[in-house]
């Protein structure tokens, strides 16, 4: 991959880094000395990388939006692409040492857009190793206590309660979808909606703003589709019709909603909270969880998607979805 | 090798201060209520017993932004604070980028477009409806949807200390954004703390991105050369020398006096209640308006409004562009004249 003439565009060009190295060199980073034993780059250098790339996954992560490998490429490395291992290695460090979080990879995306007939072939073969998505999201490593929802979750920018809604809505549309055998016809979505009284508007980011307490439902949509929640597929063999559009589970929502966080749900709409055994069995069925253990004390007031455990013992048993961890927002941990 | 470099942080920097950090960046801004909240959740998880939030000092909340701005102070982040234009001036803490212009800041995770986009929505509200006459500094949906394509008239006009940047939303390949794409984007922003909609349904910059952008803002809308006039885009507080978006101006056209309404009370008593303008020394009237109320404060536009339900409906927006649309001509004839007089 590194042909020469790209070191030598590399020394031509390190001069813009200048000023930074200075400020790299300050006496506060005394734990820097090591880092000069690495070859290729100037120490400075990939310190400068590192922090290119922790703030471009921290950007990525501001808007949901996945961090891909091209990503880090093209806007971080530039001509640096042969550095991607130790520049990421170093980025994982810092983002754990300073903000309790790393990059873990998201699953793949491509089997919720393959055709039916793709996917029933897909499923057959599910043994097979996932190929790699090269995208990845930020999650929290903190310790369990630190990642509840008052100290992190929802409440982004504009309000808690917008931020509670929003992640109710996508949490229910994840789990509709997948509960319908992870694809689910746009007129179906729209009778769901109709159901949630949502077929129109849906509590905006801040639904105590009294100028602006709904958006337009498709602009919310749009955003959950643009954030990875869900992903939207028209099959253009069928243009115009309203079948040829169906909705899927994309791989943000596959990683912040999981089976567990998804049968809290259903518990919580057709259960009633209330212990069920004919659910449960439903539940164990189609989404492979775990029976309802008793009720621990904080989770029944909090969002049910953060009721969550056990995934390592999931994992172990081959779950053929990677669950690679928490989220930041809503202080899970795998 | 790499595998022994460690991150440096502050002393005693532990897993309290990064909750504290994660919260923060997850919430954009603070105020004190907020940050005693969080601080309380997070002792009491760390700690095993309840805390209360109202036992949370300034000093512990400082603290903790103290530290927390000390660890990312590396990276080229940084913790600032400011009042609220509206809200009763309440102080709000953000977590913002150290050296950040819209393009950089959001250049991140949106296509080339939206950021030309943004690059086009901010030359709307600080230049194009910022001017002598009209310092609105806000647009309403259908002007934000105006801008939805490059326009060459707009773009050959530069402001100050574009021209040797080579900005990108001049060329060619630049289509713009479909309406959709625009309405989109602008709620995204909403959402993500960048813009808010007023309850007139004006877009103007959040705070949080008041904050973050102050400087920039100074640095691509001001005129600092010597033979530039009095006037300027951007403009602080007399009182509390913060940017004003939202507020009240001299009425002397050309004096760049502005005071936020929040910040009036306070400096009229250091005045001894005599409301002249320290410049000048117009009579300060107090109706001459920085911000959507140099529109909504006019009798075109309450006259479009009257009688009207006071909801979304299409028939108050024409109302109100029809409004808008006739003081940004007066704006522009103004303009004009002051070419003339230059
Ligand atoms: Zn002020
Ligand atoms: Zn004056």
């Amino acid at each position: 991959m590194p042909p020469t003439q790209r070191q030598r565009r590399q020394a031509a060009e390190s001069d813009e880094d200048e000023d930074v190295h200075q400020r790299l060199d300050s006496p506060a980073d005394d734990g820097n000395s090591e880092v000069d034993h690495m070859h290729g780059v100037e120490r400075g250098e990939t310190s400068q990388l590192i922090k290119k790339l922790v703030r471009y996954a921290l950007a990525c992560e501001y808007s949901r939006t996945p961090i891909r490998r091209d990503g880090i490429k093209e806007r971080v490395l530039g001509i640096h692409g042969r550095e991607f291992k130790k520049v990421f290695a170093g980025a994982q460090k810092q983002l754990r040492a300073t903000f309790g979080m790393e990059m873990v990879e998201l699953p793949t995306k491509d089997r919720s857009l393959l055709t039916v007939e793709q996917k029933r072939k897909a499923t057959k073969s599910q043994s097979q190793k996932e190929p790699t998505s090269n995208s990845y999201m930020l999650v929290s490593v903190l310790p369990e206590h630190l990642r509840v929802s008052d100290i992190i979750a929802p409440s982004k920018v504009q309000s808690a309660d917008g931020e509670a809604a929003y992640i109710g809505l996508y949490t229910m549309l994840i789990a509709i979808i997948t509960l319908s055998g992870g694809e689910l016809s746009d007129p179906r979505l729209r009778r769901y909606l109709t159901r949630l009284n949502a077929a129109e508007n849906m509590p905006s980011s801040n639904p105590n703003n009294e100028n602006a307490p709904s958006e337009k439902t498709e602009l919310v949509l749009q955003r959950m589709t643009k954030q990875g929640y869900l992903v939207r597929v028209a099959d253009n063999k069928n243009a115009g019709d309203d079948d040829a559009i169906t909705w899927h589970v994309g791989p943000r929502g596959k990683v912040e909603v999981d089976n567990e966080a998804i049968a809290a749900v259903v518990r919580e709409v057709y259960g009633g909270g209330r212990p069920n055994e004919d659910l449960e069995r439903k539940l164990q069925a189609s989404l492979k969880v775990k029976e309802r253990k008793p009720p621990r004390s904080a989770a029944a007031d909090r969002a049910p998607a953060t009721i969550q455990e056990d995934e390592e013992e999931e994992d172990a048993e081959g779950n053929d979805e990677p669950e690679p961890g928490p989220s930041t927002r809503r202080g899970r941990r795998g | 090798m790499e595998e022994e470099w460690e991150p440096p942080v502050p002393a005693g920097y532990n897993d309290a201060n990064r909750a504290f950090i994660q919260a923060f960046m997850a919430r954009g801004t603070l105020t004190f209520p907020e940050g005693q909240k969080l601080v309380a959740a997070i002792l009491s998880a760390t700690e095993g017993e309840t805390v209360d939030p109202q036992s949370i000092t300034q000093d512990t909340f400082a603290g903790f932004v103290r530290t927390a701005r000390e660890a990312v102070e590396p990276l080229d982040y940084d913790i600032r604070s400011s009042r609220d234009q509206l809200r009763n001036g309440e102080r709000i803490w953000a977590f913002i980028n150290a050296h950040s212009d819209p393009a950089t800041q959001m250049a991140t995770t949106r296509s080339p477009e939206e950021v030309a986009y943004i690059k086009r929505l901010m030359d709307l509200l600080f230049d194009e409806y910022n001017t002598v006459r009209m310092e609105v500094m806000a647009v309403d949906e259908g002007q934000a949807l105006k801008a939805s394509r490059p326009s060459k008239r707009r773009e050959s006009q530069h402001v100050n200390g574009e021209d040797e940047e080579g900005q990108p939303s001049t060329t060619a390949s630049d289509r713009g954004l479909k309406h959709s794409e625009v309405l989109s984007l602008l709620s995204s922003l909403v959402a993500e703390g960048w813009l808010e909609k007023s309850r007139a349904g004006f877009y103007s910059l959040s705070p949080r991105a008041l904050i973050e952008m102050w400087s920039w803002l100074v640095a691509t809308y001001n005129d600092d050369s010597p033979s530039a006039r009095d006037w300027q885009r951007i403009k602080f507080c007399e009182s509390c020398k913060e940017i004003v978006t939202y507020g009240q101006r001299c009425s002397e056209r050309d004096c760049t006096v502005r005071l936020h309404d929040i910040c009036e009370d306070r400096y009229w008593r250091t005045r001894r209640g005599e409301k002249k303008c320290p410049k000048c020394e117009t009579e300060w009237t107090g109706n001459h308006f920085v911000g959507e109320r140099a529109i909504t404060s006019r009798q075109a536009y309450q006259r479009g409004r009257g009688g009207r339900a006071n909801g979304n409906g299409s028939g108050r927006r024409s109302d109100l562009e029809e409004a808008v649309a006739a003081q940004q001509e007066a704006a522009a004839d103004d303009d004009d004249e002051d070419m003339a007089e230059a």
